[in-house]
């Protein structure tokens, strides 16, 4: 049986010794990292234009339609195609911008995500650095992208791409905390906030669903992280903050060519980055569905986990209707805290009455 | 209390309502059926009488275009985008030598298919695509226009009465 972990040692081992024939072993922590940052980023890279690829099958096929067909077998390169023709593209930029943080803002949209993938586990011991705050710090830099939306909207000197950020910075941080709130109810059982250590205690007392006194307070958290994430990542039904038929591209409206792929590959690695925190805390991470398929290696249930998250999360964009700005502030705190904090509440009880007195 | 169980009945009724959605989504997801058709490649068949192109038929067993050139399209046509010529043959009839249609001012009314007494000029519905890289290319002539009706599309004895009655009508 294969393993992730197999893999990442036998990899860094054969690093490791090439800088010790160079006499450069020193380097090793450095080389490590810049090593996993690399694949990181090919790696994130490659599974967004699948998953672009992904979703305009998904919403073709729910709208009787083909999709892609004609870039590559099923037009699988479309996405490729894409790419090229937004880095070749002429970069029209306002006169009137604000220049630094113009330049600064799609770059911070994209590394605040991307660093979200730091503590992702995605095998037993494979991450690049296994933080004993892995919620916290996923949930605090992912909510970064804020600062670059709302000075992307206001260094652009745009009517739209103001009212955009305005809207972004009103709607992440009301959605930041049912999305904490949802997540504690986990962090109150498990005990620790480092999420190999939540996926290991999964391991070791079986999935959050097959167990009844957990089952209701997680399924209401896991719609919670869903809806709240869904929220932060400014995807549909949530897009307010660039709704095309109100705001033309909102905060993205200025901007074009690589700018404008970088906020793009910036919303779906927020995408990845919350769909991962959504596997690894209630759908169990790298563990097999059932324990006799554990011959397959982790890394490759993680996946499948992911992509039917994810699944879910584009179903929600091609299926629900927008919502108001009104109805979207009322949703997320007069529904959705009342009934984190409710679940919460709920949690509590059956851990400290039942779980443990059991 | 009747508003903390309306507020939890909203929230169910309203999860109640997106399941229902997504399962109309994801039903149409998981069944692919596909509407688009892969235009190129793939065509539709036409309805027989659909207005495509207007040709004019030409009478291969007698070796002739139907047309008699009475004049009768050009006169109906509000654009007057038909121009043709006809001659008296040694045994009195009069037959069409040249017709011409200038595509780029005709408008498809049809009223050069109605006034035409000789089931001589037609709609056909299979030719379709029509665009071309100059003007000049819309001005078609008599062999441009020549079409020999498939036998399937040959009109019916009731269908035909009516046009050998206004034939004879117009002797």
């Amino acid at each position: 049986m294969i393993t992730g972990e197999q893999i990442l040692k036998t990899v860094s081992g054969l690093l490791h010794q090439g800088l010790a024939a160079a006499g450069v072993s020193f380097l090793a922590p450095v080389v490590d990292r810049v090593a996993a940052a690399v694949a990181m980023f090919l790696g994130i890279s490659v599974f967004v234009m699948f998953l672009v690829w992904m979703e305009r099958k998904v919403s073709a096929h729910m709208q009787s339609r083909i999709g892609p067909n004609r870039v590559g077998i099923f037009g699988l390169l479309q996405t490729v195609a894409d790419a090229i023709k937004l880095t070749i593209k002429e970069d029209i930029k306002p006169v009137k911008r604000d220049k630094v943080p113009y330049y600064i803002a799609p770059i911070i949209a994209f590394v605040a995500t991307f660093m979200g993938m730091v503590v992702i586990p995605f095998d037993r011991g494979v991450s690049v650095q296994d933080l004993n705050i892995g919620i916290l710090y996923v949930i605090a830099i992912t909510g970064f992208t804020v600062i670059a939306i709302l000075s992307a909207g206001w260094s652009s000197n745009n009517k739209f791409a103001l009212l955009g950020g305005f809207r972004s910075a009103a709607q992440i941080v009301s959605y930041e905390v049912p999305l904490v709130l949802s997540v504690i109810p986990i962090i109150m059982v498990t005990g620790t906030l480092n999420l190999s250590a939540i996926v290991e205690y999964q391991a070791a007392h079986g999935y959050w669903f097959t167990n009844p006194l957990y089952a209701i307070p997680v399924l209401v958290s896991f719609l919670i992280f869903i809806t709240s994430a869904t929220a932060e990542a400014n995807r549909a039904p949530f897009d307010i903050p660039e709704a095309e038929s109100e705001l033309i591209g909102g905060f993205h409206t200025e901007y074009s060519g690589v700018k404008f792929a970088m906020f793009f590959l910036g919303e779906y690695i927020a995408v990845i980055v919350s769909a991962s925190v959504a596997v690894t805390v209630f759908l169990g991470g790298w563990l097999p569905p059932l324990p006799m398929l554990g011959f397959i290696p982790g890394f490759v249930w993680f996946m499948v986990k992911l992509v039917v998250v994810i699944y879910f999360v584009m179903a929600f964009r091609w299926t629900f209707p927008r919502l108001r700005v009104d109805q979207l502030m009322a949703f997320g705190w007069k529904v959705l805290i009342p009934i984190a904090i409710l679940n919460l509440l709920l949690m509590g009880v059956v851990e400290l009455f039942l779980a443990k007195g059991a | 209390m009747g508003a903390i169980l309306r507020y939890f009945k909203d929230i169910g009724l309203g999860l109640w309502n997106l399941f229902v959605g997504l399962s109309v989504t994801t039903k149409y997801f998981l069944t692919m059926k596909v509407n688009t058709q892969q235009y190129p490649e793939e065509r539709l068949p036409l309805p027989a009488r659909s207005r495509s192109m207007i040709k004019l038929i030409y009478d291969g067993e007698k070796d002739q275009f139907n047309c008699v050139a009475c004049m009768m399209c050009a006169k109906a046509c509000p654009n007057s985008c038909i121009k043709l010529e006809g001659v008296r043959m040694p045994d009195g009839k009069r037959r069409m030598t040249t017709f011409k249609l200038d595509f780029s001012t005709c408008i498809f009314c049809g009223y050069c298919v109605e006034a035409c007494g000789f089931d001589a000029l037609t709609f056909v519905s299979e030719e379709y695509e029509n665009s071309v890289y100059k003007r000049g290319s819309l001005l078609q002539d008599e062999h441009a226009m020549k079409w020999a009706r498939p036998a399937h599309l040959a009109p019916k004895p009731e269908e035909a009465a009516p046009v050998a009655a206004g034939a004879s009508a117009g002797a």
